[in-house]
């Protein structure tokens, strides 16, 4: 009788001993006490359930790794991590083995170096010898792992000259080029797909060394974040295809500086060689992007070189436009100002800095117009935009990783700012933080509950009557997100104003009186910065009493065309791309785009950041605000400015924090707000709340550098392709 | 800019230099007293070096009823640098990032100073990358950033600090890619 009866196993004795652990562990409090270990003999106190990796780290010594990466789970499938844990017969995985009391780590002994040399060998059987033409050459950590732990010889000794194992290239979409031969099985890109892209496509077939990382039936990565694994990729398996054979690294300058495709204002590198943007990758920051960007941020650079706007244009008397001197073309648009002088009107794009904006601001004002209008709305009615609080993402994007409960009121996070979205995926996954939605049902690659798309749920919403309302009352950091791209609606000052009540009235049942719940996604990089240098958001009062002189400023979302202007009005376009601006302008001044200037950027949050130049504009194009202050000079009216340190301390005269970058400030007066959009007479229209991001091709080209973007423009036929595919 | 962040960034940090300067006092040069001789009366005395001007380029110490002025060397008219590129030009003072394709932060430990950028152009003969300015390729590193702030003051330039963004240490654990009723849970390997 091998089995004992099941009550026999479990008999008293057995519990009795068990018993005084089990006492000892849920009387005694919960209590963090740090652990005391040893790296390399040097020692670091810890939390308990660090990783032999993370306490290492906490003494500076990096050890070597593939599968593992910080803002992915652990898998602990590459054995690169070994490392010696003195007294343990065997090597520890160091990514996944939390440290116990007292270990002795050794990174370095002979059994570690061992361990390590293994590993690499085994990779090195089974990975091309092709580093000199391959991508990743240069920035590859297998090339570096190598040189660094592997073995100084080869045994790898091909008798039968069978070669070395070849996987089939894998097809996943016009952004990702794939050499699956080089692929190490670390599952990282697996990872990222199903972690933080939320598209769980990616995944591993066969086993041993038929095993192949793939869709398994062939077909694109559809997810608007597919770049970041590029970077996750340890190896040249996954490299970027438009940046295919263009450089090495070594070559090119890195620029850091701040994207401004969508109004979060990732961070981000800009390689350029010889005055060419070649690639952009993300920069680390916490508050912001974390490591990833959004494919439209990374790959639309190539935009950047083309359609550009090269030389100052005036149009002839053919009614042509050709290209003229910067003299001939400042004068003649200072005589057609002049002759206007306060129905001079401007409108500011989603693109522009606030330099050019406080430039183009002061000159007009100087002029005596008032009429500068930004092209993306916001309602007027109630506390408008005089409140700060009104138009940002009052907890910040890091903020949602603190939000037990996501209200989105006409918005598709996913597709106007991924790295938001991609965020409230991870507060969603690893806080179990719950996603309600408003608005069209669109795939956020999480689950939500869905209210509907109708303005009446927004209604009973906002007085508390709808059932949700208890699940919003019972939340204790409770968050509103509102899509910006509501407020071009007519009734957008009734909807601000029921989000406003509704936010208003969660605000008494929050503990944490720093917590905020009103937050505005805004729909572009410079809405932000103009709100905050005093422009008017919308183009209604230039419709209005229609101006003489209009000036865009890379105004090219047609809000304002020809039609809406009398047959006589002079319109002037600075900016950097042939686009709808361009197209109706009567004089073209052409500018410098985020990679070309240094120019202050303050996203949906309220950070102001800076780009910083990392090539020339080219041919005659200048930088935007050098151009309105020769234009100020020409016409008159000198602007008191000469250089960047000057313009920026009158930007700091007009808005304290619009140059302390890097930082976001705290806007505040919510229950004012509130109070004063209770005046708001617009009622709520029937028609449902309704996004025009709604579906991954609608992402790639929103503005003037996208939409010049070959890359964009294959991504955009290659998702209809997919879609139209049965897989 | 910023003269207010620029003033107030380098008011902190200029106390800053001028503690170190207490150890190793050969960044500041003396009026009517000789440099060892403040040492020792420094540190007899742990006074915090007070009455510190934002735009004031020297520091006045008081000491036992003494007053000292420090002032730090300004060694931009001996230096050659033609005056166009010591007014004109600003600098960034910065920690490099980390290359996102790589996992190993090798090289982004020190801090590095950078000018602005001017005009670069690719040469029509070989098609390489041309520029008119001598300090576009100019790579300086430092230890820390108060080290790279007292050689641009010693040679005038302005300069700005760009602050590193730093990580957030996140708790790992293997065990949740099976947690049964978390969200956590992988489904695909």
């Amino acid at each position: 009788m091998l089995r004992a009866p099941i009550h026999r196993a479990l008999s008293l004795p057995n519990l009795r001993q068990l018993s005084p652990a089990l006492r000892g562990i849920s009387s005694s409090p919960v209590q963090l006490e740090k652990i005391e270990v040893f790296v390399d003999d040097k020692p670091v106190l810890v939390e308990p359930g660090t990783t032999v990796l993370q306490a290492a780290a906490m003494v500076g010594v990096e050890i070597p790794r593939f599968c593992y990466h910080e803002r992915l789970a652990v898998a602990g499938n590459c054995r690169m991590c070994l490392v010696e844990v003195e007294k343990s017969p065997k090597p520890v995985a160091a990514c996944a083995m939390p440290v116990m009391k007292g270990w002795r780590i050794k990174t370095n002994s002979d059994m570690t170096k061992k361990a390590r040399e293994g590993v690499m060998e085994f990779l090195l059987v089974n990975h091309p010898l092709d580093c000199p033409i391959c991508d990743q050459g240069g920035e590859c950590d297998l090339q570096d792992q190598s040189m660094a732990f592997g073995s100084d010889r080869s045994r790898f000794t091909d008798i039968a000259f069978s070669g070395k194992r070849a996987v089939e290239d894998k097809d996943v979409g016009p952004l990702i080029k794939t050499v699956m031969t080089r692929c190490i099985h670390c599952t990282r890109c697996i990872r990222f797909a199903s972690e933080v892209a939320g598209v769980d496509d990616f995944g591993t077939t066969g086993r041993g060394s038929d095993m192949q990382v793939g869709t398994y039936v062939e077909k694109m990565f559809l997810s608007e974040l597919s770049g970041n694994v590029i970077d996750l990729c340890p190896v040249g398996a996954l490299t970027s295809k438009p940046y295919a054979f263009t450089a090495r690294p070594w070559e090119t300058r890195k620029t850091e500086s701040v994207d401004v495709l969508d109004a979060l204002g990732s961070n981000i590198v800009v390689s350029t060689r010889t005055g060419e943007v070649l690639r952009i990758l993300p920069r680390l920051n916490e508050d912001i992007n974390e490591e990833w960007l959004s494919d439209k941020s990374r790959f639309a650079c190539d935009g950047l070189k083309r359609q550009r706007l090269v030389a100052p244009m005036l149009k002839n008397e053919k009614g042509e436009l050709v290209s003229v001197e910067w003299e001939d073309a400042l004068i003649s648009i200072a005589k057609a100002i002049l002759n206007a002088g306060n129905q001079t009107a401007a409108v500011a794009g989603g693109l522009a800095d606030a330099e050019s904006l406080i430039a183009l601001k002061d000159l007009l004002n100087r002029l005596g117009s008032e009429a500068l209008c930004t092209e993306h709305t916001f309602p007027q009615d109630g506390s408008g935009t005089d409140l700060r609080s009104s138009y940002l993402l009052n907890n910040k994007i890091a903020g949602i990783e603190d939000a037990d409960l996501i209200l989105l009121i006409g918005t598709n996070p996913r597709f106007e700012a991924p790295l938001l979205n991609a965020r409230i995926r991870k507060t969603w996954i690893h806080k179990e933080c719950d996603v309600a939605l408003l608005g069209p049902k669109v795939d956020l690659s999480f689950e939500y509950e869905h209210l509907g798309d109708d303005t009446a749920t927004l209604n009973k919403l906002a007085s508390g009557q709808h059932q949700f309302n208890k699940k919003l009352a019972a939340a204790k950091k409770p968050m509103i997100i509102l899509g910006g791209q509501q407020f071009g609606r007519q009734d957008a000052a009734a909807i601000l104003a029921a989000v406003q009540q509704l936010a208003q009235s969660l605000s008494a049942s929050v503990n944490d009186k720093e917590w905020k719940i009103l937050n505005v996604l805004q729909q572009v990089a410079s809405q932000v910065a103009a709100l905050d240098i005093g422009y008017k958001p919308g183009v209604s009062e230039i419709r209005e009493n229609p101006p003489k002189v209009l000036f865009l400023l890379g105004a090219d979302e047609g809000t304002i065309t020809r039609a809406d202007l009398p047959k006589d009005c002079f319109v002037v376009y600075q900016g950097h791309h042939g686009d709808q601006g361009a197209s109706m302008a009567d004089a073209i001044l052409p500018g410098a785009t985020y990679t070309e200037k240094q120019g202050t950027y303050v996203n949906t949050e309220g950070r102001a950041q800076q780009t910083l130049a990392a090539v020339t504009p080219p041919g005659l194009a200048r930088i935007d605000w050098k151009i309105i202050r020769a234009l100020s000079e020409v016409v008159g009216e000198p602007l008191p400015y000469d250089d960047l340190n000057a313009i920026r301390q009158r930007l700091t005269e007009v808005a304290p924090h619009l140059t302390r970058y890097g930082a976001a400030e705290d806007a505040n007066y919510f229950a004012q707000a509130a109070q004063l959009s209770k005046s708001v007479k617009t009622q709520l229209a029937s028609t449902p709340l309704d996004v025009k991001l709604k579906e991954l091709q609608d992402f790639y080209m929103t503005d003037a550098i996208s939409r010049a973007s070959p890359t964009m423009a294959k991504c955009v036929q290659a998702v209809l392709k997919q879609k139209s595919s049965k897989y | 800019m910023a003269s207010r962040i620029l003033s107030q960034a380098s008011f902190n940090l200029f106390k800053n230099v001028s503690k170190v300067s207490r150890q190793a006092s050969a960044s500041f040069s003396v009026g009517p007293v000789r440099n060892d001789k403040i040492d020792e009366e420094l540190k007899k005395v742990e006074a915090p070096l007070v009455t510190v001007e934002p735009h004031q380029s020297g520091v006045t110490i008081t000491i036992s009823g003494v007053f000292f002025i420090l002032f730090q060397e300004d060694i931009s008219p001996v230096t050659g640098i033609p005056e166009e590129h010591i007014k004109n030009r600003l600098i960034r003072i910065f920690k490099p990032a980390r290359n996102t394709m790589q996992s190993g932060s090798a090289n982004t430990h020190h801090w590095e100073m950078e000018f602005d950028t001017r005009e670069r152009w690719e040469n029509p003969l070989m098609g390489w990358s041309s520029s008119a300015d001598p300090l576009s390729n100019l790579k300086l590193s430092f230890a820390s950033e108060a080290e790279a702030i007292a050689h641009c003051e010693k040679h005038g330039w302005q300069w700005y600090i760009d602050q590193p963004k730093t990580k957030e240490p996140k708790v790992k654990n293997y065990g949740v890619n099976f947690a049964w009723n978390k969200r956590t849970r992988v489904s695909t390997k």
